[in-house]
């Protein structure tokens, strides 16, 4: 049959550090070692003034296209999830194409999720994949956050980083599906526990204000709530069971929420990813770029293949999970 | 409640004798943070998730357990 898979991940990083000393020197209330110990970040990557999230999802496709030794002729669809857009129109895609050199029979279209989009995006390469619509579709996700935050608002600042990562999915024949169905939900009754509330053409920004805001204990108690119950409606609709998964890679959001899932899920240690040290929350890119180093790197022999749990949730409010094989 | 206290007084960084219905939760800096483990240590300990902002209004412990004695009800 044909299916759509993972077939490799490139991460882009912007240069500039924030480290926990920088944020202990400016909020005195918290030690470096407390940041470390509640959140599970020690640096945050920050892009520099003029460096967009459009320049970061191009160094993660030209660093994904090198490691494949890919020709972009060969790439006919991107799809490219960010909601840190260079402008409100044209469309982020298509001014990638061009960058890239893709080819103009490409299709490229933008989709506006946060830390949900990576598993979306997924879905819908799988659903253009399947359908024979693509053969090879690049997924890009990419954020700059940093340049919606507040200076001096604490509980952003230690979480968020910028990034972006380019995800190749392909065609493949198998005997069975390499990316399961994915589940999916919404509750648009929580947007405000994440929002930017000015800068679009309900509240135009009068410049300078275009700030993220968190309900923390709102997103928590979200989390808590709802990723358990994606779990369930996902291995439900796959008929999969927990152990059935060697690895659990979640939306990376914090080091505290992540070991709370991982206890109310009863998931061992071992097999749950957490990798988000050196980058921090990056949004809809901190699922692939935990998954990055978990795939074969190209050219060595293949091993034993495993099957990854995805689960991304936030901004929306908006969650997804799919079981892949990787 | 000796899971809920032991559980605060870790997220406090106090000892738990410390922790008593009348104490108050201004004297150990309640933050957003104390708020948020406050918020995951009761759905640990008695599986209900309280209102993030109802939880924010409590000054003593006794108010914390109130709000939990209403969801658990």
């Amino acid at each position: 049959m044909l299916t759509a898979r993972i077939k490799a991940i490139a991460g882009h990083l912007p240069e500039g550090r924030l480290t926990n000393d920088a944020l202990a020197a400016r909020f005195p209330d918290w030690s470096a070692d407390k940041i470390l110990e509640k959140t599970g970040i020690a640096e945050r990557r920050i892009a520099a003034d003029g460096e967009t999230a459009l320049d970061l999802a191009e160094g993660a496709a030209r660093a994904l296209l090198a490691k494949e030794g890919l020709d972009p002729a060969e790439i006919d669809f991107l799809l490219l999830c960010t909601q840190t857009p260079d402008y409100v129109l044209p469309t982020g895609a298509c001014l990638l194409q061009a960058r890239l050199g893709l080819p103009t029979s490409a299709g490229a279209l933008d989709f506006n999720l946060g830390c949900s989009g990576f598993v979306y995006g997924l879905s819908l390469a799988k659903a253009l994949i399947e359908s024979g619509q693509a053969k090879r579709v690049l997924l890009v996700t990419a954020d700059t956050y940093s340049k919606l935050l507040d200076p001096d608002d604490q509980s952003v600042r230690t979480l968020f980083g910028d990034g972006a990562a380019a995800t190749l999915v392909e065609a493949v024949e198998a005997d069975a599906p390499l990316i399961d169905p994915v589940v999916f939900g919404t509750d648009g009754k929580g947007g405000e526990h994440l929002m930017v509330r000015r800068g679009g053409f309900r509240e135009p920004s009068a410049g300078g204000d275009m700030v993220l805001r968190m309900d923390g204990p709102a997103v928590m108690a979200f989390t808590l709530g709802h990723v358990p119950k994606a779990v369930d409606g996902l291995l439900q609709r796959t008929g999969r069971t927990m152990e059935e998964h060697d690895l659990f890679v979640f939306h990376q959001a914090n080091g505290f929420i992540l070991e709370r899932l991982r206890r109310k899920l009863a998931i061992a240690p071992e097999r749950f990813v957490i990798d988000m040290r050196e980058v921090g929350n990056t949004v809809s890119s901190t699922i692939p770029l935990a998954l990055a180093p978990l795939l074969q790197a190209a050219g060595a022999p293949r091993g034993a293949p495993r099957r990854a749990m995805l689960v991304g949730f936030g901004v929306g409010l908006s969650w997804a999970a799919a079981s892949v094989v990787i | 409640m000796s899971a809920l206290y032991a559980g605060l007084a870790e997220i406090f960084e106090v000892d738990e004798s410390e922790i008593s219905p009348a104490a108050e939760l201004a004297a150990f800096n309640w933050d957003s943070l104390a708020i948020i483990s406050t918020l995951a240590l009761v759905d640990e300990v008695h599986g209900v998730l309280l209102d993030g902002q109802a939880l924010a209004k409590c000054e003593t412990v006794a108010d914390i357990e109130a709000l939990v004695a209403k969801e658990t009800a």
